[in-house]
């Protein structure tokens, strides 16, 4: 069982029980949005002119725009003048020690088997010296220089890379896609700046650095990874252990380039805070992701186990645009108790024989309802382009619901597509067989879910598809009898 | 005035003329209720808009081309036997009721003895008798065409199978379109109640003398009862000009069974909205569809299919073949209610492109909200399979007529399902017909 | 002559398969065209029934005189040429009836001979499916849709039989059956044996060659023929391997 929204409030409150006093109190922009809070980020953000201009050409565009309707999720309207839009960098209550963090939470990260000092930075609690996150990000770079990759964040590259930044700053999401990554554009706070030149193979999976420093991810983050001709990048966001934040809208951008013969591999495991069983709290996390095929025989692969947020909506896609383009979304989403997912992805084929895969794998538990949303575009001049598609639902308990939503758009007669999709159960004989055995109930689940989800477990890293199982496992558990 | 506004005036001016050239028609004080809601609900919904989902894909381009006027009395009280003659179901036995411009012809029908089982009547005739306990009960007007055809219904056929029977031979409804000097619209109007534990089987077709532009704007009832089995086989080939809209909407009792097959093969614009409910435990529906495309062609089906009760099985497949600039839009939602439990359901798509110029959008949903179903659904969209096509090739028979046998091979799937050999004949050879005419 | 192939090139994606295939063939006679995997015998036989994707590169191939290669395949069909599929591909909802039937005819009319009718070509069929011993209701279903491997290489040569081509290529028609449908296979072939018709039979093993007795055996290898003979060169090729004679061609 998660941390129950009791615990989540009583850790929350606890944390301002001690004294949450920050210093940077003068940094802190009070609640609102208008084109003063924008120019006042910019100020205190000592950016270049070009990113003021465009932040204001976003918002003068947002607010044109209205919410998306379309998603099977339902919340109340957010009211965009009730949120600080800046708060950087952003602190959390500080807690003394693990004993004061609630101990449902630090039951999770044992069964994640996360080192201890790796526990006490998830949760909030001061890290002492021996676990200096700043070093070992130090270290990190110091490697990656080396190999040419830029590894840093958004505000610095303004400064340090602007050239590039400028280059390919919006170019794949642009600040009028979507009412949320307009928004973004608008007042995104920090992010990470990736740019692997020709040839690279980056030297180390760009993960583990992020997991220390995942913490302090923003509310509306930016993340832009270009890898150049022939380089090789895989970059892993998120975190395996559930995270304390109080931001209940979460509305980042992420865009990915790959240019000729380039790969990019995002992995993304989301863990953020559901909400309570009546559904209450809880983390909307609006995520607008693209990876933009340029070059030819460039490959963009997505992978994203979901298991956090009270609401998700999200859809990483794939513009096919180079010849021989490979584009591949693989996802596990699980929903329970009040959750709400409506996920998938975009593969648009515009260069000829491009090539797209999608597997999406759904659980749904308790009252959670999930949605798969899917674009499959078969461009006129994508030649010989090729998808497949599978969407599985697990439903598990009557009261929950898992739907279907493909759009497949054919414009050139020798692409081929393949859609197929299915719904299932646990039965009651694959349970029984696994308890005459000797396996506990609850074990049996895990072990059919995580058969169920084999697939898309194969193509995360390593050491994460082991939490991710695990995580998994956590997140069902309590779901069935 | 945008686009949108031009059409949306059109539609409240097709809705004005129809109801003034109906005037005071509708003796029956029943029929006059479903009439003044169906007007109020053409006047809320207005035109569908590309925004709402169920209008995506389906361009209403048409509407903006002709100024469709309400059908006035024509030619088709002139109409004699000799000109269907072509038309006519080789060895039909069982009644016939024919509608020419959606209006029925005495001269042309051959409706039978009501009793024996068998109540006929159409809606004009239906006078100041009750309407059957059914109408306007089942279609769910969620379109402006529906509603536009609740509000100006002139006629249509209201048959009814008592409960136990069994008729031996199907009920033949054709529907005849001639030309008139500007496009018309008509709305044909029919309902089909297949009583308790009784067996049926109806025969839906659509075709035209000459080819004309007109707007074929039909709604269907259907309600089959508690045990009944209903077996409903619809051939579609209108008017190469035409706009063909068929709103078919089906109630199932407990433990019924429902085979619905559809060869939509003409019309510019053609588009089948099957709503279908499952409203007792235990029934079981299976439809299949063949659609065609040729050049300039829109072909949509759009189904709603509703497992609303416990414990029934549905199976749906569509096929569609597409040439020259010829556009499909497949849409298929199943929908599993909450507690529908042993439900089991399974939807297939399969496109077949021909030309670089055509179009498919296709979108196979699934909404389900109870766990112990069996849901599943397939689709495909591809071109003839080039091995194929030579096999047949180096047994001697060249690219046109190979792509041809290749097609039939691919509709057969669909085809095979009409039990009436005339009708799987007809469908089959038009299928050929317009193929070959296609690949000229 | 029936056929005569002259220094025959072709590739495959740009990659050289044959690489000056000579070969003649007199009506009458069966040949047996082996060699290792590879070597481009089925590249051989697909060139010949005219299959896209195979580029010929240079030579000639004369079919009664005629050029062959400057036909459709449907019109080399009509000519008389017949190639058995290794893996005959399946034709969902295609009667196999009708499919036999409207290739007949069409070879037929390409021929400008009459077309037989329903009953003249049900008795034909009725005639031929004795040769290959096969199922009558294979008749009813879809070419080749859900027929076993033993299945369709029969119905492949039951539409040998119905066409009566002048030359039948049988392109390693012996893979994946087991005995007893190999010898009902090759009795088919050999009650189709006549002094105006040729086979060419494409295969690895010399195993179906104890049932089809060959007049002329090839070898091909490396694009090339590189050895021809009566039978025995198949037995010693059966002793010996293929790897001899490229060794040969190498030294």
């Amino acid at each position: 069982m998660g941390p129950t929204a009791k615990d989540m409030d009583a850790l929350v409150s606890r944390g301002y029980e001690h004294g949450f006093v920050t210093e940077i109190e003068t940094d802190v922009i009070p609640p609102g949005l208008s084109e003063d809070v924008i120019r006042q980020i910019s100020l205190l953000k000592n950016e270049p002119h070009w990113v003021l201009d465009y932040r204001l050409k976003a918002y003068r565009h947002w607010l044109t725009m209205t919410p998306p309707a379309w998603a099977s999720v339902h919340y109340p309207p957010i009211d965009h003048q009730a949120i600080s839009y800046f708060a950087a960098p952003k602190k959390k209550p500080t807690l003394d020690s693990l004993d004061d963090v609630d101990p449902e939470l630090l039951r999770t990260y044992e069964k994640l088997g996360i080192p201890i000092e790796e526990q006490k930075a998830l949760a909030g609690v001061a890290v002492d010296a021996v676990f200096d996150s700043v070093s070992v990000a130090t270290t990190f770079r110091e490697n990656l220089a080396e190999a040419g990759v830029i590894f840093c964040s958004i505000s610095e590259a303004m400064h340090d890379h602007a050239e590039l930044l400028q280059q390919y700053l919006g170019s794949v999401v642009p600040h009028t896609d979507n009412y949320y990554a307009a928004l973004n554009a608008a007042v995104f706070t920090d992010g990470t700046f990736v740019y692997v030149p020709k040839g690279v193979r980056c030297p180390m999976e760009l993960s583990t650095y992020f997991r220390i420093n995942a913490q302090n991810t923003g509310q509306f983050e930016r993340t832009l990874i270009v890898a150049d001709a022939g380089s090789h990048v895989s970059y892993l966001e998120g975190c395996t252990a559930p995270q304390r934040d109080e931001n209940q809208l979460h509305a980042a951008v992420v865009e990915l380039v790959a240019m000729d013969d380039a790969q990019i591999k995002y992995s993304t495991v989301q863990n953020w805070y559901p909400g309570d069983e009546q559904g209450r709290g809880g983390i909307y996390n609006f995520v607008t992701k693209r990876g933009d095929c340029r070059g030819d025989r460039s490959k963009i692969s997505w992978t994203q186990v979901e298991t956090g947020s009270a609401i998700t909506w999200k859809y990483p896609s794939c513009l096919l645009r180079g010849e021989d383009a490979i584009g591949e979304f693989y996802s596990v989403a699980v929903t329970r108790g009040r959750q709400q997912a409506d996920t998938g992805t975009k593969m648009i084929h515009i260069g000829r024989n491009t090539r797209s895969t999608i597997v999406s794998k759904g659980i749904s538990a308790g009252e959670g309802n999930q949605a798969y949303r899917g674009l499959v575009r078969m461009a006129q001049k994508a030649e010989n382009a090729r998808n497949h598609t599978q969407c599985d639902s697990l439903l598990i308990g009557d009261r929950c619901g898992a739907h279907t939503y493909p759009y497949i758009e054919v414009r050139n007669p020798s692409a081929h597509v393949e859609h197929e999709a299915t719904t299932s159960k646990i039965s009651e004989d694959q349970l029984f067989y696994c308890r005459s055995r000797g396996i506990s109930e609850e074990d049996a689940v895990s072990l059919i879910v995580n058969g169920f989800c084999k697939e898309i477990f194969n193509e995360l890293p390593m050491e994460f598809a082991v939490e991710a199982q695990k995580l998994l496992a956590i997140s069902l558990e309590g779901a069935v009898g | 005035m945008s686009a949108a506004d031009v059409i949306a005036t059109d539609v409240t001016r097709v809705l004005a003329d129809g109801l003034a050239h109906a005037g005071g028609a509708a003796a029956n004080d029943a029929l006059h209720a479903v009439r003044e809601r169906g007007a109020e609900r053409v006047r809320a919904l207005g035109l569908p808009e590309r925004r709402q989902e169920a209008w995506r894909y389906t361009s209403l381009g048409f509407l903006q081309r002709a100024d469709y006027r309400p059908f006035m009395d024509g030619p088709f009280s002139e109409l004699q036997m000799s000109d269907i003659e072509d038309l006519l179901l080789e060895g039909h036995q069982g009644p016939r009721l024919v509608f020419v411009n959606g209006h029925y012809a005495p001269a042309l029908s051959t409706p039978g003895r009501s009793g024996d089982g068998l109540r006929v009547s159409t809606l004009a005739a239906s006078g100041a008798d009750a309407l059957p306990a059914d109408f306007d009960q089942i279609a769910a007007h969620g379109h402006v065409f529906s509603a536009l055809n609740a509000a100006l219904a002139a006629d249509g056929a209201l048959i009814e199978v008592t409960p136990g029977t069994e008729l031996s031979d199907p009920i033949d409804v054709l529907h005849v379109a001639v030309g008139a000097d500007e496009p018309v619209i008509f709305h044909p109007r029919h309902l089909f109640v297949i009583g308790q534990g009784a067996r049926a089987a109806l025969i839906e077709r659509y075709a035209s003398l000459g080819d004309s532009v007109y707007f074929n704007n039909v709604l269907l009832e259907i309600a089959v009862a508690d045990g009944a089995q209903l077996r409903h086989e619809c051939l579609q080939q209108e008017s190469p000009l035409a706009q063909h809209l068929d709103d078919l909407n089906v109630q199932l009792g407990a433990g019924s069974t429902y085979r619905y097959t559809l060869a939509a093969l003409g019309g510019e614009w053609s588009r089948c909205d099957i709503t279908l409910r499952f409203a007792g435990e235990g029934a079981s529906a299976e439809l299949n569809g063949l659609m065609l495309a040729r050049d300039g062609q829109l072909n949509d089906v759009h189904l709603d299919i509703d497992h609303a009760v416990p414990a029934c099985s549905s199976r749906e497949t569509f096929k569609s073949i597409l040439d020259g600039r010829g556009r499909v839009v497949f849409d298929g939602r199943i929908r599993v209610a909450r507690d529908a439990q042993k439900t089991d359901a399974a939807l297939a798509n399969h496109n077949l492109m021909l030309s670089r110029a055509a179009e498919v959008d296709t979108k196979p949903t699934l909404e389900i909200f109870a766990d112990d179903v069996k849901c599943s659904h397939g689709t495909t969209v591809g071109e003839l399979d080039k091995d194929m096509l030579f096999y047949l090739r180096s047994r001697g028979i060249a690219e046109p007529a190979g792509k041809r046998m290749l097609c039939q091979g691919f509709a057969e799937d669909v085809l095979h399902n009409f039990d009436d050999a005339a009708m799987r004949a007809r469908a089959a050879h038009l299928l050929d017909q317009r193929l070959a005419r296609s690949s000229e | 002559m029936l056929l005569s192939i002259r220094n025959l090139k072709a590739e495959v994606d740009g990659k050289a398969i044959l690489k000056g295939v000579d070969l003649e063939v007199r009506p009458g006679e069966v040949h047996a065209i082996m060699g290792p995997n590879g070597s481009g015998k089925s590249t051989l036989a697909h060139v010949l029934a005219g299959r896209d994707g195979y580029d010929v590169t240079d030579g000639e191939v004369l079919f009664e005189d005629q050029d062959l290669l400057a036909l459709a395949p449907e019109e080399r069909a009509a000519l008389g040429l017949f190639l058995a599929f290794q893996y005959p591909v399946e034709l969902p909802g295609v009667n196999n009836t009708h499919f036999l039937k409207e290739a007949l005819n069409a070879q037929r009319r390409a021929r400008g001979e009459s077309e037989l009718d329903s009953v003249a070509f049900l008795k034909l069929v009725r005639e031929k499916m004795q040769l290959v011993s096969m199922k009558p209701e294979l008749l009813k279903r879809q070419v080749n849709a859900g027929f076993s491997g033993g299945e369709k290489k029969r119905n492949e040569i039951l539409q040998m039989a119905v066409f009566e081509p002048k030359l039948a290529v049988l392109d390693e028609t012996d893979s994946g059956l087991d005995i007893d449908a190999l010898r009902t296979v090759s009795d088919g072939v050999n009650a189709l044996r006549s002094p105006d018709r040729a086979v060419i039979m494409v295969t690895h093993y010399q195993r179906l060659l104890d049932y089809i007795e060959p007049d002329f055996v090839h070898v091909l290898a490396g694009g090339r023929i590189v050895r021809s003979g009566d039978k025995s060169l198949a037995k010693e090729l059966e002793q010996r391997g293929y790897a001899w004679l490229s060794d040969g061609e190498a030294a």
